[in-house]
């Protein structure tokens, strides 16, 4: 509902032929505070995230509580998401060492797959992860993680294995060293988090732009209103893959976590 | 165009432009609370989840494996049970099988046994019956050894006059007759 | 030139220079998909293994498309 009436804030429809708003940032910013505490503004997206962190923990509090001998249909998907993150993801990738690592990687997943389905849900859609402050706050900390993991378990030799890599030749070892060292310390963090964060900046600017054309131009009910049509069911089918790229978004944003995490835990592999 | 990428970034640094770029800085807020709820979840799962589903999957796996256990008892004591039963039928099988075989052979006694008095009797019946038939052909034969003795008397005096005595006669007539009789048999 | 076509037209380079760098990327995640597919269908057993890799070579090649699109939104 909010980005229909962002996008029609200033449409034409008798010159447009796809309701866009005047500036994207409409669709991603809600500046109006609810209520402020001295630099902290209450807006929309706050108020989303505290509500998908509260989903998420509902869901697996919903999911785990009582300890079932015998679970519920309910209870044993909420166990497979949990038992997937701990032993495909933590243990399948890290290896395992990789139990350690699982709170991190299921709280990281459990957020960013509710808030990616925000996107997707009705008379909320807004995924959280395409503001930025998610995913860079992930990306951060996976990288505080990784360095901090590659310094206490190899010592300076986490260092130097990616400055100087012993199984280039030796010519080309200074070029490759340059690369992975911009690779592992800069190029990664930005990645990991700009990643999810296109994806759903794309997904909710096609979904807003799409559907909400879609409707504004069939309300019209003029001869204009036929372009709208298949803008709505453009927007449908966009809607349903969008679903898949939440789920898989979160799926990614969590393996990667544990590659990175892998290739400190054992660089030489 | 350098001038006005570096306006726009300085623009944006003070957070009046209204571009594009804008998108790509996270608003002060939003990090904040994006670190709160992060620790949120991080500290819920890392406390609760985690630990609950250890302890379930314990417990679930004592639970199975008790349940297990019990059924492997349950279905060792329900062989034994039906080792019992099959044995016990096989004994009251031989047991009536045995009756029957019994009670046969003790029909068969009965009847042989029935037969058999059935047989005497019919033998005795007969015997009577024949010593009844042998005694009234003696008594035949001698009533009618009487007329012939009494009839030839007769017959002789006839023929030689009344002079015989009648008692001497009687007693050789007697005589030759009993000669005839052992001749003949 | 004026100040809004200077706007404009920065806005339509900066769109092609995105679809250009897009180009790579989308050419190089074609390539790891591919073989990645080929490896796991000549050797199943390894799948997940290959899978991960596959992840992997996805993030690195993709990281061009990602800078690309920032820079779209800086420019």
């Amino acid at each position: 509902m909010e980005g229909v009436i962002l996008a029609s804030s200033s449409c034409d429809t008798e010159k447009e032929i796809i309701c866009a708003p005047e500036n994207v940032l409409e669709l991603f910013k809600f500046e109006e505070a609810w209520f402020s505490i001295g630099p902290f503004d209450w807006t929309r997206t706050v108020f989303l995230m505290f509500l998908a962190t509260g989903i998420a923990m509902l869901l697996l509090y919903l999911g785990l509580r009582g300890r079932r001998i015998v679970p519920t249909k309910f209870g044993v998907a909420i166990e497979s998401l949990v038992a997937f993150v701990k032993d495909d993801i933590a243990k399948g990738i890290i290896g395992p060492q990789g139990v350690r690592y699982t709170p991190y990687l299921l709280a990281v997943f459990m957020l960013v797959l509710v808030g990616n389905l925000f996107e997707v849900t009705p008379l909320i859609n807004f995924p959280i992860t395409s503001s930025m402050a998610l995913p860079l706050i992930i990306s951060v900390l996976t990288w505080i993680i990784f360095v901090w993991v590659g310094f206490a378990k190899n010592g300076i030799s986490y260092l130097t294995g990616i400055i100087w890599p012993r199984s280039v030749p030796l010519a080309l070892r200074p070029l490759v060293g340059l690369i992975e060292l911009v690779s592992t310390f800069v190029l990664r963090p930005i990645t990991l988090a700009v990643r999810l964060f296109a994806n759903m900046v794309a997904g909710h600017l096609m979904l807003t732009l799409l559907l909400a054309s879609g409707i504004i131009f069939i309300g019209e009910f003029n001869l204009r209103s036929i372009i709208g049509v298949p803008w709505f069911v453009f927007g449908l089918g966009i809607f349903v893959f969008e679903i898949v790229v939440a789920v898989l978004q979160a799926y990614i944003i969590t393996l990667l976590s544990a590659v990175y995490v892998q290739t400190s835990v054992n660089p030489d592999h | 165009m350098l001038h006005t990428f570096a306006s726009n970034l300085i623009l944006a640094a003070e957070g009046k432009e209204e571009g594009g770029e804008q998108l790509l800085f996270p608003e002060t807020s939003e990090l904040i609370a994006g670190v709160i709820a992060f620790a949120i979840i991080f500290f819920f799962v890392w406390r609760w989840v985690l630990p609950t589903l250890k302890t379930t999957l314990e417990n679930r796996q004592a639970a199975i494996r008790s349940d297990l256990e019990d059924a492997e008892t349950a279905k060792t004591e329900a062989e034994g049970m039906r080792e019992d039963y099959r044995s016990q039928l096989a004994a009251a099988r031989d047991e009536a099988n045995q009756i029957v075989e019994e009670s046969r052979q003790a029909g068969e006694t009965v009847k042989a046994d029935i037969i058999a008095r059935a047989e005497e009797e019919a033998d005795n019946i007969k015997t009577r019956a024949q010593d009844e038939l042998a005694g009234e052909r003696e008594r035949a034969t001698a009533a009618i050894r009487r007329e012939v003795v009494g009839l030839s008397l007769d017959v002789a005096e006839r023929v030689m006059g009344d002079s015989l005595d009648r008692t001497a006669q009687e007693a050789l007539v007697e005589r030759y007759i009993d000669e005839l009789g052992e001749s003949e048999d | 030139m004026t100040p809004e076509a200077a706007e404009l037209l920065k806005g339509a380079i900066a769109l092609v220079g995105y679809g250009l760098a897009a180009v790579g990327p989308g050419i190089g995640i074609g390539i790891v998909v591919g073989n990645a597919i080929q490896a796991m269908a000549r050797q199943p057993e390894a799948a997940g293994m290959a899978r991960t890799t596959m992840f992997l070579g996805i993030a690195f090649t993709e990281a061009l498309a990602l800078i690309g699109f920032v820079l779209f939104f800086i420019a």
